[in-house]
This record gives C-alpha cells, sequence and structure tokens, in this order.
C-alpha cells in the first residue's frame, strides 16, 4: 500500500546535524531502544558528537536507560545531557506511570516537535530510536525529517524478519537509504566460549541479502545488558571489553565509517511553477 | 536495470497547461494538471473514484470558482514525492516519483 496519505507539515533543517540516523524495526520488543542507546554512545565513545531522539512517544526507554526521569520542564533545558550524549524523550515530560492515549496527528505533533523546536546544536550524529511499526512516527520522519538512513534492527526467528521486512519495505518506498541490518539477541556466549543460537540462525543476513543492503552484524545475548540498561548505564559504557560492548563499538566505527564513504542523498528538486 | 525507486527527477516546470519533467535517466515527459487533479492520490479522492458518478453533484463555490485545475503550490515531500496544492483548495495529494513517471508521457 502506497504510504503517501497524509499531509506533512513543513521540512524540519537540521543545519548543524551532520547525519540523522533512524533505528528502527517492524516488531516491538527485537531491542531496538537497546540497539540505539548503545549505538548512540559507541558512536560519543568514538570520537563523535551525538545525540540520541526517542520517537517512541507511547512507550519511552531513553530516560531509565540513561539513569533518568521525569524533569522539571520549567527549570530543565532541553535536550538533556548525559554520559555527553544529547538526550530527548516523552519519558522526560510525562510521568513513566501514566500512558500517554493519543491519536496518530499528535504523535506526529510530538515527533516533529522534538526535531525542531529542541536545540540539538552541532551533531556529527542524530540517533533516532523509532518505536515498532511502519506509521505516524516513521511517515512524519521519512517526510520532513533530512534523514541520512535508517538502520533495521531484528531477532534472528522468522516471526520477527516478515515483520523487519514490512520496515525495509517502507523505507524504500520513502526512499530513506537503508544503511544495513543489525541482528540482535543472535547467540548465547557461555562462559567457555559456546555459542548458543536461541532464536535460529541467519535471519538477519538473509533478510540483507533479499533486500540487496549490508548486513552490519551479529549481536550477542548477555544478561547484562538488560541489568545495565535497568540499571541507567549502557553496556557498552559499562563494559566496553564485553562481547556485546566491543560489537557496539564495531558497529559504530562501521557507521562512521560508511559515513565517510557514502555520497548523501541529494534532496528533490524544487517545482518552477 | 533500475528500479521504480532509482528513478529520479533533475528539473520540473510549469509548461502551459501542464508539468514538463527531465528525468535523470534521460526522457523529458508532460502531464497535464487536469490528469494530476483527476489522479489525486490521497485517500478521499481513491474513494471517491471508486463510487459511480454522481450526475446531481453540485460543485463547491471554492470548486465552481477556480475554473480549469491549476496548482497553486507543489512541494517535495521527504525524498520520494511532491504535495500540490490546487486552486480548488486540496493539498492532501501526495505524488510519489514513481506515480509522476507512470501518469506522463514521454514527449
Amino acid at each position: 500500500m502506497p504510504p503517501p496519505m497524509q499531509a506533512p507539515q513543513n521540512k524540519i533543517a537540521l543545519p548543524g546535524v551532520k547525519h540523522v540516523i533512524a533505528v528502527a524495526s517492524g516488531k516491538g520488543g527485537v531491542g531496538k531502544s537497546t540497539v540505539a542507546a548503545n549505538l548512540a554512545v559507541a558512536l560519543h565513545m568514538y570520537g563523535q558528537r551525538v545525540g540520541l531522539m526517542d520517537a517512541d512517544i507511547y512507550g519511552p526507554s531513553v530516560p531509565i536507560m540513561f539513569g533518568l526521569g521525569l524533569v522539571d520542564q520549567t527549570r530543565t533545558p532541553f535536550p538533556v545531557e548525559q554520559y555527553g550524549l544529547k538526550l530527548m524523550s516523552m519519558g522526560f515530560l510525562v510521568d513513566p506511570n501514566q500512558a500517554v492515549i493519543w491519536r496518530g496527528p499528535k504523535v506526529a505533533q510530538a515527533v516533529g516537535s522534538f526535531l525542531a523546536q529542541i536545540n540539538w546544536g552541532e551533531l556529527d550524529f542524530l540517533i533516532i530510536d523509532l518505536p515498532p511499526g511502519t506509521g505516524d512516527a516513521q511517515l512524519t520522519l521519512s517526510q520532513q525529517a533530512p534523514l541520512t538512513g535508517a538502520i533495521i534492527v531484528t531477532t534472528p526467528q522468522e516471526v520477527a524478519i516478515i515483520d523487519a521486512r514490512k520496515g525495509v519495505r517502507m523505507f524504500e518506498e520513502v526512499r530513506v537509504p537503508i544503511l544495513g541490518i543489525v541482528e540482535n539477541m543472535s547467540y548465547f556466549l557461555d562462559e567457555a566460549g559456546k555459542k548458543t543460537a536461541l532464536f535460529g540462525t541467519g535471519g538477519g543476513a538473509r533478510l540483507a541479502a533479499e533486500a540487496g543492503v549490508p548486513f552490519l552484524g551479529e549481536l550477542p545475548i548477555d544478561p547484562r545488558v538488560g541489568a545495565c540498561g535497568d540499571a541507567g548505564e549502557p553496556i557498552v559504557r559499562k563494559y566496553p571489553d564485553s562481547p556485546v560492548g566491543l560489537a557496539f563499538i564495531q558497529l559504530a566505527q562501521r557507521l562512521v565509517n560508511d559515513m565517510l564513504a557514502k555520497p548523501q542523498v541529494s534532496a528533490l528538486p524544487e517545482v518552477d511553477l | 536495470m533500475s528500479s521504480p525507486n532509482d528513478i529520479r527527477p533533475s528539473s520540473l516546470r510549469r509548461d502551459g497547461d501542464g508539468l514538463r519533467i527531465e528525468w535523470a535517466d534521460g526522457p523529458s515527459t508532460f502531464v497535464t494538471w487536469r490528469v494530476l487533479r483527476s489522479n489525486c492520490p490521497c485517500a478521499s479522492c481513491i474513494e471517491d473514484r471508486s463510487k459511480p458518478p454522481n450526475p446531481f453533484r453540485v460543485l463547491t463555490a471554492q470548486e465552481a470558482a477556480a475554473g480549469p485545475p491549476t496548482p497553486v503550490a507543489m512541494k517535495s515531500v521527504g525524498h520520494y514525492a511532491y504535495q500540490i496544492t490546487w486552486n480548488d483548495g486540496h493539498s492532501t495529494g501526495i505524488y510519489t516519483v514513481h506515480a509522476l513517471r507512470t501518469l506522463s508521457t514521454i514527449t
């Protein structure tokens, strides 16, 4: 089904931001926010100036992953800074015990406001943590934001791949370059170094091959990933030498190198009426 | 062979009663405003086109005053489409680059 069923608002320019990267997936629960948070921190560890925008309006997770919570809006300048990153999330504005019960256009408006009304300043990367699916937040960003590209996160099993494929299709439809597929929870690595693939193998690589986009790598399962997220310090910062930490640092290095090598997508020409 | 998503306009301009598009892969195409307006891809126009024609439909005052369809604005949307605001006030149609190529003819 073609996507353009909603009139876009004005385009948003982010002149100080070099690369705007959306981290997306078709399916919820694949670790998209974990990947976005750790990738953002890893990019910062790699010397980049990084912002992280939580576009999951209904289920924001950036505040807890960075040891933050509700802030006093009258006294706190946005974006909030933590671990050297600039952060924005609905979770800074709404009590975590309160549900955000909004229809789509309001979500689109909030996402647009996060982009346009927050002073992101000078950044090498603005990572956008998208909600699951192919709905209002994704469409708003595709139409209004100067997206450099999207990273699709999936887990290996087919039930995740079928939804990730929809995410790939959506970004193809709106002509946002797909920078690659990241496979999360690929295997459990025990203390003896033995890998156990709990959710099957090769799903992410198959999807990448099928879509003709790069496969950016596998991220192992490590119970500390969740524990670090809950404790407010992403694992790549807390345990940078762990297999997961190293995988995130490699992902960040690859993204930086890819951005240097990749030509920017130029805007469509304006119409001479 | 290029995929539909590789097709890209290099310039777009008004040409008489329509739109002239020069494409990056070579062709020059033309489509009248009337064809574009009657193929508006917005949800309400698609629904209207699926219904039998109503011979007793009364034009709104704005439609009657507008005359032949003419764009008053045409802006790019993301990397994939253009949004046209028409002289009858309608503006919810977003024409993908692929749709513009399909609706226009090589001249």
